[in-house]
Protein backbone atom coordinates (compact mmCIF):
# COMPACT_ATOMS: atom_id res chain seq x y z
CA UNK A 1 0.00 0.00 0.00
CA UNK A 2 1.82 2.86 -1.32
CA UNK A 3 1.64 6.89 -0.20
CA UNK A 4 -1.04 8.51 -1.75
CA UNK A 5 -0.70 11.89 0.00
CA UNK A 6 1.68 12.95 2.50
CA UNK A 7 1.28 16.30 4.31
CA UNK A 8 4.73 17.86 5.74
CA UNK A 9 4.53 20.45 8.44
CA UNK A 10 2.46 22.92 7.31
CA UNK A 11 1.92 26.38 8.44
CA UNK A 12 -0.99 28.46 7.30
CA UNK A 13 -2.25 31.89 8.27
CA UNK A 14 -5.08 34.08 7.52
CA UNK A 15 -3.35 37.49 7.73
CA UNK A 16 -2.04 37.44 11.78
CA UNK A 17 -4.01 34.36 12.41
CA UNK A 18 -2.05 31.20 12.65
CA UNK A 19 -4.58 28.85 12.16
CA UNK A 20 -2.37 25.64 11.03
CA UNK A 21 0.94 24.50 13.40
CA UNK A 22 2.97 22.34 11.95
CA UNK A 23 0.72 19.66 10.74
CA UNK A 24 1.92 16.34 9.22
CA UNK A 25 0.26 13.57 8.07
CA UNK A 26 -0.38 10.99 5.37
CA UNK A 27 -2.70 9.21 3.45
CA UNK A 28 -2.36 5.67 1.90
CA UNK A 29 -3.49 4.06 -1.57
CA UNK A 30 -7.06 2.99 -0.53
CA UNK A 31 -7.31 4.11 2.70
CA UNK A 32 -10.07 6.13 4.44
CA UNK A 33 -8.58 8.90 6.57
CA UNK A 34 -10.59 10.87 8.98
CA UNK A 35 -9.24 14.39 10.58
CA UNK A 36 -11.62 15.07 13.77
CA UNK A 37 -11.82 18.23 15.64
CA UNK A 38 -13.71 20.63 17.06
CA UNK A 39 -14.90 23.84 15.61
CA UNK A 40 -12.42 26.19 14.26
CA UNK A 41 -9.55 23.44 14.87
CA UNK A 42 -8.39 23.69 11.36
CA UNK A 43 -10.18 21.04 9.25
CA UNK A 44 -11.25 22.91 6.23
CA UNK A 45 -8.08 24.97 6.44
CA UNK A 46 -5.96 21.62 5.77
CA UNK A 47 -7.77 20.07 3.55
CA UNK A 48 -7.82 23.36 1.14
CA UNK A 49 -4.45 23.93 1.60
CA UNK A 50 -4.01 20.61 0.29
CA UNK A 51 -6.05 21.56 -2.55
CA UNK A 52 -4.24 24.67 -3.28
CA UNK A 53 -7.11 27.04 -2.23
CA UNK A 54 -4.81 28.24 0.64
CA UNK A 55 -0.85 27.82 0.72
CA UNK A 56 1.58 26.89 3.57
CA UNK A 57 4.21 29.12 4.21
CA UNK A 58 6.27 25.96 5.32
CA UNK A 59 6.77 22.27 4.72
CA UNK A 60 5.65 20.47 1.40
CA UNK A 61 2.60 18.37 0.00
CA UNK A 62 2.89 14.99 -2.06
CA UNK A 63 0.55 13.76 -3.95
CA UNK A 64 1.45 10.32 -5.67
CA UNK A 65 4.96 10.89 -5.74
CA UNK A 66 4.32 14.59 -6.94
CA UNK A 67 5.57 17.88 -4.74
CA UNK A 68 2.00 19.89 -5.48
CA UNK A 69 2.56 22.40 -3.04
CA UNK A 70 3.04 24.95 -5.68
CA UNK A 71 0.57 23.88 -8.27
CA UNK A 72 -2.08 25.83 -8.67
CA UNK A 73 -5.80 24.46 -7.64
CA UNK A 74 -7.27 24.18 -11.55
CA UNK A 75 -4.27 21.63 -12.57
CA UNK A 76 -4.94 19.16 -9.48
CA UNK A 77 -7.85 17.88 -11.23
CA UNK A 78 -6.54 16.02 -13.87
CA UNK A 79 -3.68 14.43 -11.06
CA UNK A 80 -6.85 12.50 -9.75
CA UNK A 81 -7.35 15.39 -6.99
CA UNK A 82 -11.03 15.75 -6.45
CA UNK A 83 -12.57 18.14 -2.94
CA UNK A 84 -15.96 18.13 -2.01
CA UNK A 85 -15.91 21.00 -0.16
CA UNK A 86 -17.50 22.29 2.65
CA UNK A 87 -20.93 23.82 2.58
CA UNK A 88 -21.43 21.65 -0.77
CA UNK A 89 -20.71 24.93 -3.07
CA UNK A 90 -22.22 23.14 -5.89
CA UNK A 91 -23.45 25.78 -8.79
CA UNK A 92 -26.79 27.23 -7.68
CA UNK A 93 -28.09 28.78 -10.79
CA UNK A 94 -26.90 25.56 -12.74
CA UNK A 95 -28.99 22.27 -13.58
CA UNK A 96 -27.61 19.57 -12.10
CA UNK A 97 -26.79 17.58 -15.09
CA UNK A 98 -24.57 20.87 -15.86
CA UNK A 99 -22.92 20.86 -12.19
CA UNK A 100 -22.30 17.47 -12.61
CA UNK A 101 -20.22 18.54 -15.79
CA UNK A 102 -18.07 20.74 -14.67
CA UNK A 103 -16.99 18.09 -12.47
CA UNK A 104 -15.72 16.13 -15.83
CA UNK A 105 -14.29 19.50 -16.68
CA UNK A 106 -10.88 18.29 -17.72
CA UNK A 107 -11.70 14.78 -18.42
CA UNK A 108 -11.29 14.26 -21.91
CA UNK A 109 -13.06 10.79 -22.76
CA UNK A 110 -15.64 9.18 -21.06
CA UNK A 111 -18.03 11.39 -19.11
CA UNK A 112 -20.89 9.50 -20.01
CA UNK A 113 -19.61 6.34 -18.22
CA UNK A 114 -18.60 8.26 -15.37
CA UNK A 115 -21.89 10.26 -15.24
CA UNK A 116 -23.90 6.51 -15.76
CA UNK A 117 -21.57 5.19 -12.44
CA UNK A 118 -23.03 8.80 -10.35
CA UNK A 119 -26.71 7.87 -11.23
CA UNK A 120 -26.68 4.28 -10.16
CA UNK A 121 -24.84 5.44 -6.77
CA UNK A 122 -26.93 8.40 -6.70
CA UNK A 123 -30.55 7.64 -8.57
CA UNK A 124 -31.93 10.78 -7.46
CA UNK A 125 -29.81 13.07 -9.15
CA UNK A 126 -30.68 11.03 -12.37
CA UNK A 127 -34.75 12.11 -11.71
CA UNK A 128 -33.56 15.72 -11.05
CA UNK A 129 -31.34 15.80 -13.80
CA UNK A 130 -32.75 19.06 -15.22
CA UNK A 131 -33.57 20.86 -12.35
CA UNK A 132 -31.64 23.60 -11.11
CA UNK A 133 -29.54 22.74 -8.46
CA UNK A 134 -30.33 25.72 -6.16
CA UNK A 135 -33.87 24.29 -6.08
CA UNK A 136 -32.79 21.12 -4.45
CA UNK A 137 -33.15 19.77 -1.00
CA UNK A 138 -30.14 19.99 1.56
CA UNK A 139 -29.38 16.42 0.84
CA UNK A 140 -29.59 16.41 -2.94
CA UNK A 141 -27.13 18.92 -2.79
CA UNK A 142 -24.73 16.92 -0.74
CA UNK A 143 -25.41 13.98 -3.29
CA UNK A 144 -25.02 16.52 -5.91
CA UNK A 145 -21.63 17.73 -4.45
CA UNK A 146 -20.31 14.01 -3.95
CA UNK A 147 -21.42 13.35 -6.90
CA UNK A 148 -19.79 16.03 -9.07
CA UNK A 149 -16.61 15.37 -7.21
CA UNK A 150 -16.65 11.46 -8.56
CA UNK A 151 -17.27 12.21 -12.30
CA UNK A 152 -13.07 13.12 -12.25
CA UNK A 153 -12.10 9.35 -11.36
CA UNK A 154 -10.30 10.82 -8.33
CA UNK A 155 -7.52 8.60 -6.69
CA UNK A 156 -7.88 11.00 -3.36
CA UNK A 157 -11.42 11.86 -2.64
CA UNK A 158 -11.32 14.86 0.15
CA UNK A 159 -14.85 15.42 1.67
CA UNK A 160 -15.92 18.28 3.99
CA UNK A 161 -18.29 17.85 6.42
CA UNK A 162 -20.13 15.51 3.97
CA UNK A 163 -23.25 15.12 6.84
CA UNK A 164 -23.43 18.73 7.79
CA UNK A 165 -26.92 19.85 8.30
CA UNK A 166 -28.60 16.13 6.95
CA UNK A 167 -31.54 14.13 8.78
CA UNK A 168 -30.46 11.07 10.48
CA UNK A 169 -31.31 8.57 7.94
CA UNK A 170 -29.53 10.92 4.98
CA UNK A 171 -26.30 10.86 7.33
CA UNK A 172 -26.06 6.92 7.37
CA UNK A 173 -26.77 7.41 3.41
CA UNK A 174 -23.83 9.15 3.14
CA UNK A 175 -21.38 7.24 5.39
CA UNK A 176 -22.84 3.78 3.67
CA UNK A 177 -21.74 5.75 0.13
CA UNK A 178 -18.63 6.36 1.77
CA UNK A 179 -17.96 3.15 2.46
CA UNK A 180 -19.60 1.57 -0.61
CA UNK A 181 -16.95 4.08 -2.45
CA UNK A 182 -13.83 2.39 0.00
CA UNK A 183 -14.97 -0.86 -1.15
CA UNK A 184 -14.56 0.14 -4.88
CA UNK A 185 -10.79 1.31 -3.81
CA UNK A 186 -11.30 4.70 -3.80
CA UNK A 187 -8.49 6.85 -1.38
CA UNK A 188 -10.61 9.06 1.11
CA UNK A 189 -9.82 11.85 3.50
CA UNK A 190 -13.03 12.78 5.37
CA UNK A 191 -13.52 15.14 7.45
CA UNK A 192 -16.32 15.13 9.78
CA UNK A 193 -17.90 16.46 12.93
CA UNK A 194 -19.42 13.53 13.66
CA UNK A 195 -16.87 12.00 14.88
CA UNK A 196 -18.33 8.54 15.81
CA UNK A 197 -19.61 7.21 12.57
CA UNK A 198 -16.11 8.70 11.09
CA UNK A 199 -14.30 6.86 13.56
CA UNK A 200 -16.10 3.58 12.41
CA UNK A 201 -15.63 3.97 8.88
CA UNK A 202 -12.00 5.08 9.11
CA UNK A 203 -9.11 2.62 8.76
CA UNK A 204 -7.02 5.38 10.30
CA UNK A 205 -7.92 8.59 12.16
CA UNK A 206 -6.06 12.13 13.12
CA UNK A 207 -7.63 14.64 16.14
CA UNK A 208 -6.89 18.24 15.58
CA UNK A 209 -7.29 20.82 17.92
CA UNK A 210 -6.12 24.79 17.74
CA UNK A 211 -4.12 23.93 14.50
CA UNK A 212 -2.19 21.01 15.77
CA UNK A 213 -2.69 17.14 15.70
CA UNK A 214 -2.74 15.99 18.91
CA UNK A 215 -3.81 11.98 18.61
CA UNK A 216 -3.31 9.52 15.56
CA UNK A 217 -3.72 5.75 15.17
CA UNK A 218 -6.57 3.42 13.95
CA UNK A 219 -10.25 4.39 13.94
CA UNK A 220 -10.79 1.24 16.11
CA UNK A 221 -8.26 2.57 18.49
CA UNK A 222 -9.07 6.15 18.54
CA UNK A 223 -12.57 4.68 19.40
CA UNK A 224 -11.45 3.80 22.35
CA UNK A 225 -9.48 6.28 23.68
CA UNK A 226 -10.61 8.13 26.71
CA UNK A 227 -9.49 11.49 25.46
CA UNK A 228 -11.47 10.80 22.57
CA UNK A 229 -14.67 9.59 23.80
CA UNK A 230 -14.59 12.66 26.24
CA UNK A 231 -14.12 15.53 24.08
CA UNK A 232 -16.17 13.78 20.55
CA UNK A 233 -18.17 11.03 21.18
CA UNK A 234 -19.54 12.55 24.58
CA UNK A 235 -18.67 9.89 26.61
CA UNK B 1 -45.69 57.24 -39.41
CA UNK B 2 -43.33 59.86 -37.59
CA UNK B 3 -44.04 57.94 -34.13
CA UNK B 4 -43.00 54.33 -36.04
CA UNK B 5 -39.68 56.30 -36.81
CA UNK B 6 -39.30 57.42 -33.70
CA UNK B 7 -39.69 54.01 -32.65
CA UNK B 8 -36.97 52.87 -35.08
CA UNK B 9 -34.35 54.70 -34.64
CA UNK B 10 -34.96 54.31 -30.55
CA UNK B 11 -34.72 50.29 -31.46
CA UNK B 12 -31.20 51.26 -33.78
CA UNK B 13 -30.19 53.14 -30.96
CA UNK B 14 -31.08 50.42 -27.96
CA UNK B 15 -29.41 47.69 -29.86
CA UNK B 16 -26.29 49.61 -29.68
CA UNK B 17 -26.77 50.33 -26.28
CA UNK B 18 -27.71 46.26 -26.10
CA UNK B 19 -24.71 45.23 -27.90
CA UNK B 20 -22.46 47.49 -25.41
CA UNK B 21 -24.49 46.15 -22.51
CA UNK B 22 -23.53 42.67 -22.92
CA UNK B 23 -20.02 43.32 -22.40
CA UNK B 24 -20.63 45.34 -19.33
CA UNK B 25 -23.00 42.53 -18.29
CA UNK B 26 -20.93 39.49 -18.85
CA UNK B 27 -17.67 41.31 -17.46
CA UNK B 28 -19.84 41.90 -14.10
CA UNK B 29 -21.27 38.64 -14.04
CA UNK B 30 -17.77 36.82 -14.26
CA UNK B 31 -15.48 39.21 -12.76
CA UNK B 32 -17.89 40.71 -10.68
CA UNK B 33 -16.40 44.22 -11.61
CA UNK B 34 -17.62 47.71 -13.54
CA UNK B 35 -15.02 47.82 -15.85
CA UNK B 36 -15.72 51.37 -16.96
CA UNK B 37 -13.37 51.58 -19.28
CA UNK B 38 -15.39 49.40 -21.48
CA UNK B 39 -17.08 52.52 -23.09
CA UNK B 40 -13.71 53.98 -24.18
CA UNK B 41 -13.00 50.18 -25.76
CA UNK B 42 -15.71 51.25 -28.16
CA UNK B 43 -13.75 54.56 -29.64
CA UNK B 44 -10.66 52.29 -29.68
CA UNK B 45 -12.52 50.43 -31.76
CA UNK B 46 -14.14 53.75 -33.62
CA UNK B 47 -10.66 54.63 -34.57
CA UNK B 48 -8.93 51.56 -35.65
CA UNK B 49 -11.70 51.22 -38.15
CA UNK B 50 -11.29 54.53 -39.30
CA UNK B 51 -7.65 54.23 -40.06
CA UNK B 52 -8.25 50.80 -41.69
CA UNK B 53 -11.02 52.14 -44.18
CA UNK B 54 -9.61 55.96 -44.94
CA UNK B 55 -5.92 55.68 -44.57
CA UNK B 56 -5.17 51.89 -45.32
CA UNK B 57 -8.40 51.57 -48.15
CA UNK B 58 -9.53 48.61 -46.39
CA UNK B 59 -13.15 47.03 -47.12
CA UNK B 60 -15.29 48.21 -44.24
CA UNK B 61 -15.52 44.32 -43.52
CA UNK B 62 -12.20 44.34 -42.67
CA UNK B 63 -11.66 46.76 -41.32
CA UNK B 64 -14.13 45.57 -38.72
CA UNK B 65 -12.66 42.45 -38.25
CA UNK B 66 -9.30 44.38 -37.72
CA UNK B 67 -11.19 46.76 -34.91
CA UNK B 68 -12.16 43.57 -33.28
CA UNK B 69 -8.94 41.85 -33.08
CA UNK B 70 -7.30 45.19 -31.69
CA UNK B 71 -10.13 45.96 -29.19
CA UNK B 72 -9.82 41.72 -28.04
CA UNK B 73 -6.24 42.58 -27.47
CA UNK B 74 -6.70 45.91 -25.68
CA UNK B 75 -9.54 44.49 -23.49
CA UNK B 76 -7.58 41.37 -22.29
CA UNK B 77 -4.42 43.47 -21.75
CA UNK B 78 -5.99 45.87 -19.77
CA UNK B 79 -7.52 43.03 -17.43
CA UNK B 80 -4.33 41.47 -17.53
CA UNK B 81 -2.49 44.42 -16.29
CA UNK B 82 -4.70 46.68 -14.13
CA UNK B 83 -7.00 44.49 -12.76
CA UNK B 84 -5.84 40.59 -12.45
CA UNK B 85 -2.89 42.22 -9.36
CA UNK B 86 -6.32 43.73 -7.97
CA UNK B 87 -8.19 40.09 -8.15
CA UNK B 88 -8.35 40.32 -4.06
CA UNK B 89 -8.17 43.99 -3.50
CA UNK B 90 -11.40 45.93 -2.68
CA UNK B 91 -13.62 45.99 -5.34
CA UNK B 92 -13.13 50.59 -4.51
CA UNK B 93 -9.78 50.15 -5.17
CA UNK B 94 -10.54 48.17 -8.93
CA UNK B 95 -13.30 50.48 -9.93
CA UNK B 96 -11.12 53.34 -9.60
CA UNK B 97 -8.59 51.48 -11.16
CA UNK B 98 -11.33 51.47 -14.43
CA UNK B 99 -12.02 55.12 -14.09
CA UNK B 100 -8.35 55.41 -14.32
CA UNK B 101 -8.11 52.93 -17.34
CA UNK B 102 -10.72 54.89 -18.94
CA UNK B 103 -8.97 58.34 -18.15
CA UNK B 104 -6.03 56.99 -19.67
CA UNK B 105 -7.73 55.41 -23.04
CA UNK B 106 -9.29 58.65 -23.55
CA UNK B 107 -6.03 61.03 -23.20
CA UNK B 108 -4.06 58.34 -25.09
CA UNK B 109 -6.84 59.09 -28.08
CA UNK B 110 -6.68 62.90 -27.56
CA UNK B 111 -2.93 62.73 -27.80
CA UNK B 112 -2.54 60.40 -31.08
CA UNK B 113 -5.90 61.77 -32.85
CA UNK B 114 -6.19 65.15 -31.65
CA UNK B 115 -9.36 66.40 -29.80
CA UNK B 116 -11.28 67.51 -33.27
CA UNK B 117 -14.12 65.36 -34.51
CA UNK B 118 -13.36 63.20 -37.39
CA UNK B 119 -15.89 62.31 -39.76
CA UNK B 120 -16.74 58.91 -40.06
CA UNK B 121 -18.30 57.37 -42.85
CA UNK B 122 -20.59 54.79 -42.47
CA UNK B 123 -19.66 50.86 -43.16
CA UNK B 124 -22.62 51.16 -45.42
CA UNK B 125 -24.96 53.83 -46.65
CA UNK B 126 -27.94 54.30 -48.14
CA UNK B 127 -31.81 54.13 -46.88
CA UNK B 128 -34.98 51.84 -47.95
CA UNK B 129 -38.40 53.94 -48.02
CA UNK B 130 -41.46 52.40 -47.65
CA UNK B 131 -44.98 53.11 -47.78
CA UNK B 132 -44.59 55.85 -50.15
CA UNK B 133 -41.16 57.27 -48.50
CA UNK B 134 -42.73 58.68 -45.28
CA UNK B 135 -41.18 55.92 -44.06
CA UNK B 136 -37.30 55.80 -43.98
CA UNK B 137 -34.72 53.85 -42.15
CA UNK B 138 -31.01 53.56 -43.40
CA UNK B 139 -29.43 50.19 -43.95
CA UNK B 140 -27.16 51.27 -40.85
CA UNK B 141 -29.83 50.92 -38.42
CA UNK B 142 -31.07 47.55 -40.19
CA UNK B 143 -27.95 46.40 -39.41
CA UNK B 144 -27.45 47.46 -36.22
CA UNK B 145 -30.79 45.60 -35.28
CA UNK B 146 -29.41 42.20 -36.89
CA UNK B 147 -25.92 42.81 -35.53
CA UNK B 148 -27.69 42.88 -31.90
CA UNK B 149 -30.29 39.76 -32.22
CA UNK B 150 -27.23 37.95 -33.99
CA UNK B 151 -25.18 39.10 -30.86
CA UNK B 152 -27.56 37.73 -27.89
CA UNK B 153 -28.58 34.93 -29.71
CA UNK B 154 -25.06 33.48 -29.98
CA UNK B 155 -24.06 34.72 -26.57
CA UNK B 156 -27.16 32.80 -25.14
CA UNK B 157 -25.93 29.35 -27.08
CA UNK B 158 -22.81 29.81 -25.83
CA UNK B 159 -23.09 30.58 -22.18
CA UNK B 160 -26.12 28.05 -22.22
CA UNK B 161 -24.22 24.95 -24.36
CA UNK B 162 -20.81 25.41 -24.80
CA UNK B 163 -18.06 23.87 -22.48
CA UNK B 164 -16.51 27.45 -21.92
CA UNK B 165 -20.00 28.71 -21.42
CA UNK B 166 -20.85 26.56 -19.15
CA UNK B 167 -17.41 27.30 -16.82
CA UNK B 168 -18.07 31.45 -17.60
CA UNK B 169 -21.26 30.94 -15.37
CA UNK B 170 -19.67 28.49 -12.60
CA UNK B 171 -16.70 30.59 -12.35
CA UNK B 172 -19.75 33.48 -12.23
CA UNK B 173 -20.89 31.81 -9.24
CA UNK B 174 -18.35 30.37 -7.04
CA UNK B 175 -14.81 31.32 -8.40
CA UNK B 176 -13.16 28.61 -5.38
CA UNK B 177 -15.37 25.80 -6.82
CA UNK B 178 -14.65 26.37 -9.99
CA UNK B 179 -11.14 25.99 -9.70
CA UNK B 180 -11.77 22.92 -7.85
CA UNK B 181 -13.56 21.37 -11.18
CA UNK B 182 -9.76 22.60 -12.81
CA UNK B 183 -11.44 25.52 -14.43
CA UNK B 184 -8.39 28.31 -14.62
CA UNK B 185 -10.56 30.79 -13.78
CA UNK B 186 -7.76 33.57 -14.76
CA UNK B 187 -8.03 32.30 -18.64
CA UNK B 188 -12.06 32.19 -18.20
CA UNK B 189 -12.01 35.48 -17.22
CA UNK B 190 -9.34 36.72 -19.72
CA UNK B 191 -12.00 34.66 -22.43
CA UNK B 192 -14.64 37.16 -21.30
CA UNK B 193 -12.99 40.28 -21.19
CA UNK B 194 -12.02 39.11 -24.79
CA UNK B 195 -15.27 38.34 -26.00
CA UNK B 196 -17.03 41.86 -23.95
CA UNK B 197 -14.01 43.99 -26.10
CA UNK B 198 -14.75 42.70 -29.33
CA UNK B 199 -18.30 43.35 -29.10
CA UNK B 200 -17.39 47.24 -28.14
CA UNK B 201 -15.32 47.11 -31.32
CA UNK B 202 -18.50 46.39 -33.12
CA UNK B 203 -20.71 48.72 -31.22
CA UNK B 204 -17.97 51.48 -31.78
CA UNK B 205 -18.06 50.64 -35.49
CA UNK B 206 -21.98 50.64 -35.68
CA UNK B 207 -22.05 53.64 -33.48
CA UNK B 208 -19.64 55.73 -35.95
CA UNK B 209 -21.59 54.58 -38.39
CA UNK B 210 -24.60 56.53 -37.00
CA UNK B 211 -23.33 59.56 -35.84
CA UNK B 212 -20.34 60.12 -38.54
CA UNK B 213 -18.37 61.13 -36.09
CA UNK B 214 -15.63 60.19 -34.07
CA UNK B 215 -14.23 62.15 -30.98
CA UNK B 216 -11.75 60.62 -27.72
CA UNK B 217 -14.75 61.32 -25.78
CA UNK B 218 -17.08 59.14 -28.06
CA UNK B 219 -17.44 55.96 -26.16
CA UNK B 220 -18.20 57.75 -22.53
CA UNK B 221 -21.70 58.68 -22.82
CA UNK B 222 -23.36 55.39 -24.60
CA UNK B 223 -20.68 54.09 -21.93
CA UNK B 224 -22.51 54.77 -19.24
CA UNK B 225 -25.91 54.39 -21.05
CA UNK B 226 -24.86 50.84 -21.70
CA UNK B 227 -24.06 50.49 -18.26
CA UNK B 228 -27.54 51.87 -16.91
CA UNK B 229 -29.39 49.73 -19.52
CA UNK B 230 -27.11 46.27 -18.41
CA UNK B 231 -28.44 47.52 -14.75
CA UNK B 232 -32.16 48.43 -15.84
CA UNK B 233 -32.33 44.97 -17.52
CA UNK B 234 -30.57 42.88 -14.09
CA UNK B 235 -26.55 43.25 -14.35
CA UNK B 236 -25.37 39.69 -14.92
CA UNK B 237 -28.13 38.58 -16.89
CA UNK B 238 -27.54 38.53 -21.46
CA UNK B 239 -31.32 38.86 -22.13
CA UNK B 240 -31.22 41.30 -19.25
CA UNK B 241 -28.41 43.25 -20.90
CA UNK B 242 -30.32 43.13 -24.28
CA UNK B 243 -34.03 44.19 -22.58
CA UNK B 244 -32.36 46.99 -21.33
CA UNK B 245 -30.72 48.25 -23.99
CA UNK B 246 -33.55 48.58 -26.63
CA UNK B 247 -35.79 50.02 -23.73
CA UNK B 248 -33.16 52.48 -22.86
CA UNK B 249 -32.74 53.77 -26.66
CA UNK B 250 -36.82 53.35 -27.15
CA UNK B 251 -36.82 55.84 -24.26
CA UNK B 252 -34.10 58.06 -25.32
CA UNK B 253 -35.33 58.06 -28.99
CA UNK B 254 -39.41 59.04 -28.22
CA UNK B 255 -38.24 61.73 -25.24
CA UNK B 256 -36.05 63.51 -27.49
CA UNK B 257 -38.77 63.37 -30.02
CA UNK B 258 -41.96 64.25 -27.61
CA UNK B 259 -40.84 65.92 -24.82
CA UNK B 260 -37.13 67.47 -24.89
CA UNK B 261 -33.96 66.59 -26.46
CA UNK B 262 -32.40 68.57 -23.61
CA UNK B 263 -34.18 66.69 -20.97
CA UNK B 264 -33.83 63.20 -22.77
CA UNK B 265 -30.93 61.68 -20.74
CA UNK B 266 -32.45 62.43 -17.36
CA UNK B 267 -35.37 61.00 -18.47
CA UNK B 268 -33.21 57.85 -19.39
CA UNK B 269 -31.90 57.77 -16.24
CA UNK B 270 -35.25 58.64 -14.13
CA UNK B 271 -36.50 55.40 -15.63
CA UNK B 272 -33.81 53.58 -14.20
CA UNK B 273 -34.21 55.10 -11.10
CA UNK B 274 -38.02 53.99 -10.64
CA UNK B 275 -36.87 50.50 -12.20
CA UNK B 276 -34.71 50.33 -9.00
CA UNK B 277 -36.67 51.07 -6.67
CA UNK B 278 -39.59 48.94 -7.71
CA UNK B 279 -36.85 45.75 -8.70
CA UNK B 280 -34.03 46.10 -7.06
CA UNK B 281 -32.41 43.44 -9.07
CA UNK B 282 -33.17 44.94 -12.17
CA UNK B 283 -35.95 44.25 -15.22
CA UNK B 284 -34.41 39.92 -15.42
CA UNK B 285 -31.75 39.93 -12.74
CA UNK B 286 -32.77 37.07 -10.15
CA UNK B 287 -31.80 36.20 -6.69
CA UNK B 288 -31.81 32.55 -5.46
CA UNK B 289 -31.47 32.44 -2.07
CA UNK B 290 -28.98 29.93 -0.92
CA UNK B 291 -30.10 26.47 0.90
CA UNK B 292 -28.60 25.80 4.86
N1 LIG C 1 -11.06 33.37 5.96
C1 LIG C 1 -10.60 33.35 7.23
N2 LIG C 1 -10.09 34.46 7.78
C2 LIG C 1 -9.61 34.44 9.04
N3 LIG C 1 -9.62 33.38 9.83
C3 LIG C 1 -10.13 32.25 9.34
C4 LIG C 1 -10.65 32.17 8.02
N4 LIG C 1 -11.09 30.92 7.80
C5 LIG C 1 -10.86 30.25 8.95
N5 LIG C 1 -10.28 31.04 9.87
C6 LIG C 1 -9.86 30.64 11.22
O1 LIG C 1 -8.98 29.55 11.13
C7 LIG C 1 -9.28 28.59 12.13
C8 LIG C 1 -9.54 27.25 11.48
O2 LIG C 1 -10.72 27.31 10.70
P1 LIG C 1 -11.30 26.10 9.87
O3 LIG C 1 -12.38 26.60 9.02
O4 LIG C 1 -10.17 25.39 9.21
O5 LIG C 1 -11.89 25.19 11.03
P2 LIG C 1 -12.67 23.81 10.95
O6 LIG C 1 -11.88 22.84 11.75
O7 LIG C 1 -12.96 23.45 9.55
O8 LIG C 1 -14.00 24.18 11.72
P3 LIG C 1 -15.52 23.72 11.47
O9 LIG C 1 -15.68 22.37 12.04
O10 LIG C 1 -16.32 24.71 12.23
O11 LIG C 1 -15.76 23.75 10.00
C9 LIG C 1 -10.45 29.12 12.92
O12 LIG C 1 -9.97 29.71 14.08
C10 LIG C 1 -11.06 30.17 12.00
O13 LIG C 1 -11.62 31.20 12.77
MG1 LIG D 1 -14.69 23.35 8.49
Amino acid sequence: MGELLNVENINVYYGAIHAIKGVSFTVNEGEVVTLIGANGAGKSTTLQTVSGLLRSRTGSITFNGENISHIPTHKLVNKGLAQVPEGRRIFLQMTVRENLDMGAFTQKSGIDESLERVYEQFPRLKEREKQIAGTLSGGEQQMLAMGRALMSHPKLLMMDEPSMGLAPILVDQIFEIIQSLHKAGTTILLVEQNAQKALRVADRAYVLETGRIVMSGTGKELSASPEVQKAYLGG
Amino acid sequence: MEFLSYLISGISLGSVYAIIALGYTMVYGIAKMLNFAHGDVIMVGGYISLIAMMNAGLSPWVAILLAMVVCTLLGVLIEGLAYRPLRAAPSLAVLITAIGVSYLLQNSALLIFGANPKSYTPIITGTVHLFDGQLSISYVSLLTVAACIVIMVALTLFTSKSKMGKAMRAVSEDKAAAQLMGINVNSTISLTFAIGSALAAIAGVLLCSSYSTLMPTTGSMPGIKAFTAAVFGGIGSIPGAFLGGLILGIVESLSKAYISSQLANSIVFAALIVVLLVKPTGLLGKYIPEKV
